[in-house]
């Protein structure tokens, strides 16, 4: 797949504070590539810097197939976002799809149909301030991709949706990642983003925690994981092998395995007198992995900081 | 250039499409129109009600001579001839208002004393307009003592002082008595034009400061600077204002031209189509260049209207700067004030505009010193808003205060 878009070495800093440390990754046309991490991390930050609406203080962002930020050929939604609110809806997607040079023909039509699929149906004419939030996240997600971009950049796409307009949204990404272009998303929501996304970028305070592929990154930090229905005392689940770690709650346990598992095997191996209702195994979320390093990365730091 | 061009276009249209907006645009030379249509109407009720009829018992017939003479002062006095005699007059002039009776005979002219009766309530200007009858009796009394034509003329040529200050340029001194045999009008048309066009656009200046806060209060911002450059923005802006002021400019002058046209005698288009208007509409709109940007720039730092600070608050009053000097400016067109005001940038339009209206010999120097000023500080006051605009308007939720803006200049 064609690399679309390049971000190496990306430093920042405001004021005294490092925001951004040595951040490099790449987003492929077709693919869908998601910038992971908590509030804070440095994710809108980098996303503006990719815009040029901040400018890193060292680093490059390469557009490849163009000199300059190739505007008309980028959607963007930012994190902050909204839209004129005493205009109309289909006047306002048409002046964003004119400021992208985007025939207003094509526009028109094109508004009308996501209008359509969004469930925005016979809406055009009405003035944006009468709509719900949901309903204005909507508009401004079609008036991101009205223009067919090449590269679409969303900013938390998923905040403050209900589950309904997630799944709608997530849809309609997955499809226009299909259709070859080329999407870097960021979220906290690391379920949502564990559905969709091809390959992830995880960043904690400013620096790259995880980059690879969705399953290299499971293969190689998510173990996995046991979950047993039934009433177990805990001294019977401490003796099972290879286990890291337990959760354990009367009539559920959650048990974390080693690293080099074979679950076929390990399931082989469990005692008979076990009490099983339901017993499920699979590899831990992108969640658990980050709150596993986050924390693992603090504890570090902590004991750094006590040797220094 | 041609992304700012889209910006403006869609300035004006939403504006145009904005209902606030069109019936400011309306209601303002409406408004202006029906105060002053209030306000003659009122006059014209006011010299109603001091028409004075006034009653000449004429025996020696200058009756014809004076009618003229009222005729051409314009006084307004409804003249009629009576035969009534002076002891009849008290019981005539009884529960009557604004009359007078004049009694002009052989008696009157050989000893100069007019006898007029007038009622018990009479406007107090009554008795200064009553001089006005004095030349045309004193001629009359003169020939009737047999001087000779010339003799005469000269006899009622009232004598003049021509007044000369040793040092000061006497042509000046003639140009103002030219002006006062000239129309006045000639140099104010032009001026109140051009005025009419800076009032406008400033007005329109001001909705820019609204447009640029309001761009950060709906957090549009980002999602339009995706597509365009912070300068591309903020010029788009600047000129989708300005045709919309010229829009209210022309909606005012429609209004008003016919109104004036009607009104007045005065040549109103023959004044306009002279060279002199161009270079008042050019100070008008580089004024209007000037009070773009600085609007711009301190809309972009604040997350709304309503929330200016003592600072922004200060500033939008700016434009009406050049109003505390209007008495000096107009008073005294070449004096210190008028010049400092010319040279202040952000007073210059303004006052600029006053002085060249009063003005008969303009000061070219003066103007062109002006000129430069107002040229060089709007082009520096676009770089500064553009730094400013271009961090102010992605920061949504607060108003910059002036240490941060000093920031950004200096960035």
């Amino acid at each position: 797949m064609e690399t679309i878009l390049s971000v190496q070495g990306l430093e920042k800093s405001f004021k005294d504070k490092q925001v951004l440390k040595s951040i490099s990754f790449e987003v492929k046309q077709g693919e869908i590539m998601a910038i992971l991490g908590p509030n804070g991390a440095g994710k809108s930050t980098t996303i503006r810097n990719i815009m040029g609406i901040i400018y890193p203080d060292r680093g490059e962002v390469i557009f490849h197939q163009y000199k300059d930020i190739p505007r008309h050929k980028i959607g963007y939604l930012p994190e902050e976002r909204g839209l004129y609110k005493n205009v109309k809806v289909m006047d306002m997607l048409l002046y964003l799809a004119d400021l992208k040079d985007y025939p207003l023909k094509k526009a028109k039509e094109r508004a009308l149909a996501y209008l359509e699929k969004f469930d925005l149906k016979g809406k055009e004419n009405v003035n944006l301030e009468e709509l719900s939030k949901g309903m204005n996240q909507k508009v401004q997600f079609i008036s991101s991709i009205l223009h067919e971009p090449e590269l679409l950049i969303l900013d938390e796409p998923f905040s403050g949706l209900d589950p309904v307009s997630q799944d709608v949204f997530k849809d309609e990404i997955r499809h226009l990642a299909d259709q070859g272009t080329a999407i870097l998303l960021s979220s906290h929501q690391m379920n949502l983003v564990e559905e969709i996304c091809d390959r992830l970028f995880m960043i904690q305070q400013g620096e790259k925690v995880i980059y690879g592929s969705l399953d290299d990154v499971k293969t190689e930090y998510a173990n996995f994981k046991c979950t047993i229905r039934g009433h177990n005392d805990l001294t019977v689940l401490k003796q099972l092998p290879q286990v890291q770690r337990i959760d354990h709650q009367p009539d559920r346990a959650v048990l974390y395995l080693d690293h080099d598992v074979t679950p076929t095997l390990w399931l082989k191996n469990l005692p008979v007198e076990l009490h099983i209702q339901e017993l499920s195994i699979d590899r831990i979320s992108l969640h658990e992995i980050f709150v596993d390093i986050a924390n693992s990365n603090q504890s570090n730091e902590k004991v750094g900081e006590q040797h220094a | 250039m041609r992304n700012a061009i889209k910006v403006a276009r869609w300035e004006m249209r939403r504006n145009l499409k904005n209902k606030t907006y069109l019936i400011g645009l309306f209601m303002t030379p409406a408004l202006i129109l029906l105060f002053g249509f209030l306000g003659s109407l009122m006059g014209e009720d006011a010299e109603n009600g001091s028409s004075t009829t006034v009653f000449i018992n004429d025996e020696v017939g200058v009756y014809d001579a004076l009618k003229e003479t009222i005729h051409t002062v314009e006084l307004d006095w409804d003249i009629q001839q009576t035969e009534l005699s002076q002891d009849e007059v008290n019981e005539a002039l009884e529960d009557t208002e604004d009359t007078a009776y004049i009694f002009i005979n052989q008696e009157a002219l050989s000893e100069g004393i007019v006898p007029v009766f007038t009622s018990d309530a009479i406007y107090d200007l009554f008795s200064t307009e009553l001089m006005v009858l004095e030349t045309p009796l004193k001629s009359i009394q003169m020939s009737k003592l047999g001087l000779t034509e010339e003799q005469l003329t000269k006899a009622t040529t009232p004598i003049v002082f021509s007044e000369e200050v040793a040092g000061e340029n006497t042509e000046a001194v003639d140009g103002k008595g030219a002006t006062l045999e000239e129309d006045p009008f000639k140099k104010a048309v032009p001026g109140i034009f051009a005025g009419i066009i800076l009032f406008s656009i400033v007005i329109a200046g001001m909705y820019i400061f609204q447009s640029a806060s309001q761009e950060k209060k709906d957090k549009i911002a980002e999602i339009i600077l995706s597509s365009v450059t912070p300068g591309e923005l903020m010029q788009g802006k600047i000129i989708g204002y300005f045709v919309l002021g010229l829009l209210q400019a022309v909606v005012l002058l429609a209004f008003a031209i016919p109104v004036a046209l009607w009104k007045t005698d005065i040549p109103i288009i023959e004044y306009l189509l002279v060279p002199e208007t161009l270079l008042l509409v050019l100070i008008a709109i580089i004024g209007y260049l000037l009070f773009a940007a600085l609007y711009v720039g301190i809309g972009a730092t604040m997350a709304d209207v309503s929330t200016a600070g003592n600072f922004q608050g200060l500033v939008l009053m700016l434009p009406f700067l050049p109003f505390i000097f209007a008495t000096s400016v107009f008073m005294n067109p070449t004096g210190m004030i008028a010049k400092i005001g010319t040279y202040f940038p952000f007073t210059s339009p303004g006052v600029l505009l006053m002085r060249l209206t009063v003005m008969e010999e303009w000061p070219w120097g003066e103007i062109a010193i002006a000129l430069v000023i107002l040229v060089v500080s709007t082009i520096i006051m676009m770089k500064l808003a553009g730094k400013i605009f271009k961090v102010g308007i992605l920061m949504y939720g607060k108003n910059a205060s002036l240490k941060e803006m000093w920031k950004w200049l200096r960035a």
